[in-house]
């Protein structure tokens, strides 16, 4: 009889070794972090007021919203976004070009996509946004964008 | 991936009904010790697994074909083996790619099954080393960008790749039958452990022929229906 109960037990593991055993929890494609500082004093972090952002020609990611730090997905089906940042009736535009990297993660979260060399520019005309460095220059590079652990990003106005 | 759960549940069921009779059967009766000594054959048993051709047809994403067959070696023991080839398409949220090779399986099947007179039944476990070579076309893909703001594409060029392996070890357990003089039905169920396999660059395998679907933990499951028929070589 003792034969049996071991047969049931493996018709058990059986069975239950059959339900799905993978859903997406790993990290997938990481959004752009930013951080808004105080352009007078640039260890300070100081929020935008009245701040809207949308990719240029789509929906506003955020509304009219007070905040010192953002976070924007980069579009992986191209190598540049243009992003209007609106603090008020003030608009910037910022012009993301990077290199899209296909990394594969799991069965359930397939593919995401990793950003190299990631340029941003503010447009010249330097409305609300007053730099993009400690040096206050109006172009950034980023050498890799793969997680989210950190701001990638300082924006100073 | 539903339809396939569903399936490996009702032949599991099936499977713990026939153990249960089997048990029953053996409770009741008593076996008289007896001087007559009943001799069974001894020989060559080959076949085909019939589940295969008919999922075959059932399922549009699986085609393949087994052959199996074994020798008996002593009372209790049989060397045994499995041949094959698959092709499954795996259906995942961001990617759908398509398995496709052949496979052997190597090992022994131990009878636990003590049979009545000349029948010869059996109940068996069996251990086999599995190997298999196969390629695994990318069919399609799409990035999983984690935001639903941007456009997203389903990237449709498929990437192949070949010269993949597979080797693993597997427990079975199993119940074979003679339905008719020298011709067998079996079925069984198999347990199945990685032992190495190769994936495609910046990719996973997804299935192995034999193997069937890697399982995160480098685990697979597998069943067999097979018709075989005994060609005998001497009676002991």
């Amino acid at each position: 009889m003792k034969k049996y109960y071991f047969f049931l037990l493996l018709i058990t593991v059986l069975i239950s070794s059959c339900e799905k055993d993978d859903f997406c929890i790993d990290p997938i494609t990481p959004n752009m972090v930013i951080r808004f500082y105080d352009a007078t004093n640039i260890t300070e972090t100081k929020a935008v007021s009245d701040l809207t952002v949308n990719p240029s020609g789509l929906d506003s990611i955020y509304t009219n919203e007070s905040l010192d730090s953002i976070i924007i997905p980069l579009d992986v089906t191209s190598n540049q976004i243009i992003y209007n940042f609106s603090s008020g009736t003030n608009v910037d535009i910022l012009t993301i070009d990077y290199e899209v990297e296909e990394v594969f993660v799991s069965r359930s979260c397939g593919f995401k996509a990793i950003f190299n060399n990631v340029t941003i520019t503010s447009d010249a005309a330097n409305d609300w946004i007053i730099g993009l460095t400690t040096t206050l220059d109006n172009t950034v590079t980023i050498t890799t964008i793969e997680d989210e652990a950190a701001a990638h990003v300082q924006i100073y106005h | 991936m539903k339809q396939q759960h569903m399936y490996k549940f009702i032949t599991s069921i099936c499977f713990l009904f026939v153990l249960v009779s089997v048990s029953a059967q053996q409770s009741t009766d008593t076996i008289q010790k007896d001087s007559i000594v009943y001799k069974t054959n001894y020989g060559f048993r080959l076949g085909v697994d019939i589940s295969k051709p008919i999922r075959g047809l059932l399922q549009e994403f699986y085609s393949g074909l087994e052959f199996v067959g074994d020798y008996r070696i002593s009372k209790y023991w049989y060397a045994a083996a499995e041949i094959g080839t698959e092709e499954f398409t795996t259906k995942e949220d961001f990617t759908n790619s398509t398995s496709k090779g052949n496979y052997i399986r190597l090992g022994v099947n131990y009878n636990s099954y003590k049979n009545w007179l000349d029948m010869n039944n059996e109940i068996f476990i069996g251990f086999r080393y599995g190997f298999a070579t196969f390629e695994q076309t990318l069919n399609s893909y799409q990035i999983n960008s984690g935001n639903n703001i941007l456009p997203t594409e389903t990237i449709t060029t498929p990437i192949t790749n070949d010269g993949l392996t597979a080797h693993w070890s597997e427990l079975q357990i199993g119940i074979r039958s003679e339905i008719y003089n020298n011709l067998f039905l079996t079925f069984s169920g198999s347990y199945k452990i990685m032992v190495s396999i190769t994936d495609p660059e910046n990719f996973k395998t997804h299935y192995a022929p034999g193997f069937n679907r890697v399982y995160a933990s480098n685990t697979g499951f597998g069943f067999n229906y097979s018709i075989s028929y005994l060609i005998p070589f001497s009676k002991k």
